[in-house]
C-alpha cells in the first residue's frame, strides 16, 4: 500500500484539489507570491500572517533534474521499479521547486530543460498525487 | 567577529572496531571507548567535566530510538560514567562532528567547561533495512515525499547529482575514481570495516544502481561503532601525553531558500557550501593553499566533488575532472583527501574518519600513512550547505 497523505491546516487545500485533478498551490495574502509546503511565515516577504489562500494554478514547469528509482525504500511502491521522479521549476512561481513522478515511463529520454506539465497519479477514492508528463514544446534551453 | 583560536585543543581519542553488528549494545561500547580516549590523553574520568555529541541515528527507517542501545546521547554518556557534567549537550542537525565540536569548542573558550569529551555512537539495527520505511500514512514533512514515492537519502543525493553529471558532463566512471580511491585506502586502514578489501573500477561500474546514476558503492556502508576524543584548554594540552591539536577554525551553514523536505538541488548545496568554506576561512585567518591535511566527506561519492568545488580546490563543475585527473588520487601525490579512507572506506562513522585522521596526521601519530606535512588539516562532515568543517592546526597560529 502507498503511503496516503495526511492533509493538515495548510496543506488540505492542495490535497483536496489534486483529487480533482487540479495543481493548486498555497498563497500569500500578503506579497501574492506561491510557495510549497506553506509554514508559519511566507518565505518571500517573510510575514507571519500571511494567510495563505490556495489557488489553481498552471501545471506548466522545466525540468530541472531527475532520478530513476530501481530499489524504493517504501514497499509501497515495490512493484513500481524502475520510475523517474521529476524536479520540476514552476513557471508560475520562478524557484519553486517540485519533485514527482514521471507518467513517460523509466526510458524517457530526458534533458535539463525539458517542458512538462502536472498530471495526476491516483492513490485511492480520496487522494491523488500530482506527477508530470513531457510535453511536445520545444526545448529552450 | 574572533574566533577562539589557540584556546582548545585535541588531547586524546579512541575508537572502537568499526564492523557490521556489534556483539555488545552501543552504549557499551561507547562508555569503553570513552574512557580509553580520556587514558588515552593520560586523563582519569573525574578529570572531564563536559559532554557533546550528536546522537542522531541517520536513517529514514522506521527504527526505534533507545538511548544506550540505538543512539548514545551526552547526557547518558555522563550519566554512565559517573560525572556530574558542568556542561552536557547535545549538537541536532545536519553535520554532527562539526556541530558537537563547536559545543565542546563554545564551553571551554567560555569556562563552561575545562575537559570535554566529544563521542560520536553510530548504530547498524540488526533488522529490516536501514532506509526502509513500511508507512502508510504519510503525515507532517512526509506527505510531500512519501506519497510520490520520493523517499530516503539515496534519491535526495541523486537529484543534484544527476543535475551536476547533465549540466557539466560527469560520468559513472568519473564518480567511480571517488569510490575507488576511498576503498584504496580504507583497504589499508587496520579498524577499517573494508580493510584489505579494495575495490575495482570494474566491480564499480557493475554494480546495480539503485537511484540513478547512484549506486551501491556510492553509499557508505551501515556499521556498528563509536569514536571519542578528548578536548581541553591549550594550556591543559601541553602538559598531556598527546601532542596538543589546536582548534583554529569553524564554518557550518545551512540554506535559507524554501524547499520540498530532503530536496537537495545542486545551486543550494555549492551557493550555501561556498559560504560555509568562506566562514572556514576567515575564522582560522588561513586559506585552502595553507592545509595540508584536507579531509572531504564521502557519505555519498558525490559529496566529494562538492566539497572540492566549496573549499576551492576547483571551480564550480570542475571537480570532476580534478578527480579522474589524478587530483585525489594519494598513491600517486594527489591531495590526501580520503587517506583516512573516509565514510565509503571505512563504514557509516558519519565525518568520524574524517576527523581522526586530521587528528592522527597533526598529532604524528598516522604511522605508516603519516604524512610529511601535516600543519594544518580541515575535517569536514556532511554536506557542504547543512554539514560544515572544523580546521585544526598542529601548532599555535
Amino acid at each position: 500500500m502507498k503511503p496516503i497523505p495526511v492533509p493538515d491546516a495548510t496543506s488540505a487545500g492542495y490535497w483536496e484539489a489534486a483529487n480533482r485533478g487540479v495543481l493548486a498551490l498555497p498563497r500569500c495574502s500578503r506579497c501574492s507570491h506561491f510557495t510549497l509546503p506553506a509554514g508559519a511565515l511566507c518565505p518571500h516577504c517573510g510575514s507571519t500572517d500571511p494567510a495563505w489562500t490556495t489557488e489553481a494554478v498552471a501545471g506548466d514547469a522545466t525540468v530541472r533534474s531527475w532520478t530513476v528509482v530501481r530499489d524504493s525504500f517504501l514497499p509501497g511502491f515495490a512493484a513500481d521499479v524502475p520510475y523517474v521522479i521529476v524536479d520540476v521549476e514552476l513557471d508560475v512561481e520562478p524557484g519553486l521547486r517540485l519533485l514527482g513522478r514521471l507518467t513517460d515511463g523509466a526510458d524517457a529520454p530526458l534533458h535539463l530543460g525539458d517542458r512538462v506539465t502536472v498530471a495526476f497519479d491516483r492513490l485511492d477514492d480520496e487522494f491523488a498525487v500530482p506527477a508530470f508528463s513531457l510535453t511536445e514544446e520545444q526545448v529552450t534551453s | 567577529m574572533t574566533f577562539a583560536r589557540n584556546q582548545v585543543a585535541i588531547a586524546g581519542y579512541a575508537q572502537s572496531p568499526i564492523v557490521r553488528h556489534a556483539d555488545r549494545t552501543l552504549g557499551a561500547i561507547a562508555v569503553d571507548t570513552a574512557r580509553a580516549a580520556i587514558a588515552d590523553a593520560g586523563l582519569n574520568v573525574a578529570d572531564v567535566d563536559g559532554f557533546t555529541t550528536g546522537s542522531l541515528l541517520p536513517s529514514s527507517g522506521g527504527q526505534a530510538i533507545v538511548d544506550g542501545m540505538s543512539i548514545v546521547s551526552a547526557a547518558w554518556m555522563a550519566e554512565s560514567l559517573g560525572v556530574n557534567p558542568r556542561f552536557c549537550s547535545g549538537f541536532v542537525g545536519y553535520g554532527q562532528i562539526p556541530g558537537s565540536v563547536s559545543l565542546a569548542v563554545n564551553a571551554i573558550a567560555s569556562g563552561a567547561a575545562e575537559t570535554v569529551v566529544v563521542h560520536r555512537a553510530l548504530h547498524n539495527p540488526p533488522k529490516g533495512r536501514y532506509h526502509g520505511n513500511p508507512m502508510t500514512k504519510a503525515p507532517g514533512t512526509a506527505q510531500w515525499m512519501a506519497p510520490m514515492g520520493y523517499w530516503g537519502p539515496l534519491s535526495m543525493i541523486a537529484i543534484p547529482t544527476m543535475e551536476y553529471m547533465q549540466r557539466y558532463g560527469a560520468t559513472r566512471e568519473d564518480l567511480a575514481e571517488v569510490a575507488v580511491e576511498a576503498r584504496a585506502n580504507g583497504a589499508q586502514i587496520p579498524w577499517s570495516y573494508w580493510y584489505d578489501k579494495p575495490l575495482s573500477k570494474d566491480d564499480y561500474m557493475a554494480a546495480r544502481v539503485l537511484s540513478d546514476p547512484i549506486c551501491m558503492y556510492d553509499c557508505d556502508i551501515p556499521v556498528d561503532g563509536v569514536a571519542a576524543f578528548v578536548f581541553t584548554t591549550a594550556e591543559r594540552a601541553k602538559d598531556l601525553a598527546n601532542n596538543p591539536v589546536y582548534v583554529q577554525g569553524f564554518g557550518m551553514g545551512s540554506p535559507t531558500r524554501a524547499r520540498i523536505p530532503q530536496h537537495w538541488p545542486l545551486e543550494d548545496i555549492v551557493d550555501t557550501g561556498a559560504e560555509t568554506a568562506a566562514r572556514l576561512w576567515e575564522s582560522s585567518g588561513l586559506s585552502v593553499r595553507d592545509v595540508d591535511v584536507p579531509q572531504l566527506y564521502d557519505g555519498f561519492s558525490p559529496l566529494v566533488w562538492w566539497w572540492l568545488e566549496s573549499l576551492g580546490y576547483c571551480e564550480r563543475g570542475e571537480a570532476f575532472r580534478f578527480v579522474s585527473e589524478g587530483g585525489i588520487n594519494r598513491a600517486n601525490g594527489g591531495l590526501p583527501a580520503l587517506s583516512s579512507g573516509g565514510a565509503i572506506g571505512n563504514g557509516r562513522m558519519h565525518g568520524v574518519p574524517q576527523m581522526l585522521e586530521v587528528y592522527l596526521q597533526l598529532a604524528q601519530r598516522a604511522g605508516e600513512r603519516q604524512l610529511a606535512s601535516a600543519n594544518v588539516g580541515v575535517a569536514c562532515h556532511s554536506s557542504p550547505h547543512y554539514g560544515g568543517a572544523v580546521l585544526y592546526s598542529a601548532h599555535e597560529l
